[in-house]
């Protein structure tokens, strides 16, 4: 029962949701509206049960002292400090929330971000040699988008249009092979879920 | 030990100090280098070119703070476009974070031009989910957002009294560092024919071409260059002018440094 229930019911929905779309009525799109209403309570508890999750995680670590549990302690301590100036001052433009979030939260996420780009030169100086044909040709196209598509290449037509015929062409079809790929593969691990054939996401037995 | 057997073992703060050079100098030290407007951010300016005044456009905040320098001044030079052309804004975010970021934008931009929220735009804040939040928007604004950000009931506001559905809105500007557009395009395009627009960052652009090459987005507005191109139409200079100018030394700087780093691996082989 514990397995063939959650079965019954990914067959249920994912037959009712595949019918809908091609069957278009009254009563289909109520079921539809209902539907989707319904996936977004769950997600919201699924949210609730995420935060849930963290904080006991975090707090294990803290309260075991394991390595690095200080950072442990400002993550738990953050995501507490920031309900607590939500729910009392709320959100507004001016309110102490805003404030840690334009002057704390956005200017560290985006120096964390931005570290990427000292990162990538050092790990390209070393890394990103023409050892063979093909990383020659992988290098050729990295040069050329960087060079054709920053400002600079971009105003010398041999360079952007070099840079362009490689985005158009190989990249733009390669990613469409990929798209075919995913959406075929997605049709196919779709059908075995909703047909029960594919059980994984139940856990083992 | 050979210059270029040095060069393997080069400190990588030498590397890190060049870089940020390259990037800070530009930023102090304004160089104006020339932006030429690709096809991808012209398709978008000429369709809210086009658009009647009066219009209603839904802008979506799909992204978080750590790329916000990338996007931000995407978002200012579309919204001042909007705006600019007296076109109502819808607000909305996909991402949590999305939401501080999308109303300080809005109300900043709109603000600028003089527009009242609530008439000229609106934002309605964060839904989780992103499927069934874009399809629910098919079928009903209210169901999805029955009230705004600020917690007023959406048909209190003036704006939003004859907004139903993607039927009463002329398309959609996802901003997103992510591959949400795509989801704009299989629910919202493919099922609602609302027109999908994307502002992403530049490393996602690639992901796009063949959905603007199918005729499934309008267009795309591509990274800190999008940016500057979309600011070069709207004859605005502004943040991403000068962010180009860092991005383009910056690039510079890494690509002398693969060709060093190439020519170093040669000659390096040739010794042995």
């Amino acid at each position: 029962m514990r397995r063939s229930f959650p079965i019954l019911v990914c067959f249920g929905f994912g037959t009712i949701m595949l019918a809908q779309f091609f069957i278009p009525s009254k009563l289909s799109t109520g079921a539809y509206n209902e539907i989707t209403n319904w996936v977004q309570i769950i997600y919201a508890f699924a949210l609730i049960v995420g935060v849930v999750g963290l904080i006991r995680y975090h707090l294990s670590r803290v309260s075991r002292r394991q390595g690095g549990w200080f950072f442990n302690l400002v993550t738990v301590s953050s995501l507490f400090m920031m309900a607590f100036l939500g729910f009392v001052w709320g959100r507004g433009d001016h309110s102490p929330f805003m404030w840690v979030f334009n002057n704390m939260m956005a200017p560290m996420q985006a120096t964390v971000f931005s570290l990427l780009a000292f990162f990538v030169a050092s790990a390209a100086y070393r890394g990103f040699v023409a050892r063979n044909i093909e990383a020659f040709l992988l290098l050729f196209s990295a040069v050329m988008i960087m060079f054709g598509i920053a400002s600079i290449g971009n105003s010398i037509p041999p360079f952007s249009d070099i840079a362009n015929w490689i985005l158009m062409n190989p990249s733009m079809t390669a990613r469409r092979g990929i798209f075919i790929g995913v959406g075929l593969g997605t049709i196919a691990v779709s059908l075995r879920v909703i047909l029960g054939v594919e059980r994984t996401y139940l856990g083992k037995e | 030990m050979s210059i270029w057997e040095k060069a393997k073992t080069i400190d990588r703060r030498i590397i890190f100090l060049f870089m940020f050079l390259g990037v800070a100098l530009p930023l102090l030290i304004r160089i104006g280098l020339p932006v030429s407007v690709t096809n991808d951010v012209k398709k978008v300016y000429d369709y809210i070119e086009g658009l009647e005044p009066g219009s209603i456009v839904l802008v979506s905040y799909d992204h978080d703070t750590g790329t916000l320098p990338e996007m931000l001044p995407m978002s200012d030079a579309i919204l001042r476009h909007l705006f600019r052309n007296n076109i109502k804004v819808i607000g909305m975010a996909l991402r949590a974070e999305g939401t501080g970021i999308g109303r300080q934008n809005i109300r900043r931009s709109g603000a600028e031009f003089g527009k009242i929220e609530g008439e000229d735009f609106v934002f309605l804040g964060f839904r989780p989910e992103i499927t069934a939040a874009i399809l629910g928007l098919g079928t009903s604004f209210e169901r999805v957002f029955p009230k705004d950000d600020e917690g007023i009931p959406i048909r209190e506001l003036p704006m939003m009294k004859d907004i139903n559905n993607y039927g009463d809105i002329e398309m959609v500007i996802s901003i997103t560092d992510d591959d949400t557009p795509v989801y704009w395009v299989n629910y919202a395009n493919a099922r609602f024919k609302v027109k999908v627009v994307a502002g992403l960052t530049a490393v996602m652009a690639t992901t796009f071409f063949p959905f603007i090459d199918s005729g499934q987005m309008v267009g795309m507005v591509a990274g800190l260059k999008g940016a500057a191109e979309y600011e070069k139409l709207i004859e605005k200079r502004g943040r991403a002018g000068r962010g180009m100018d860092a991005q383009s030394i910056a690039h510079l700087v890494m690509i002398g440094f693969i060709i060093i780093g190439n020519i170093a691996f040669i000659m390096r082989k040739r010794g042995k």
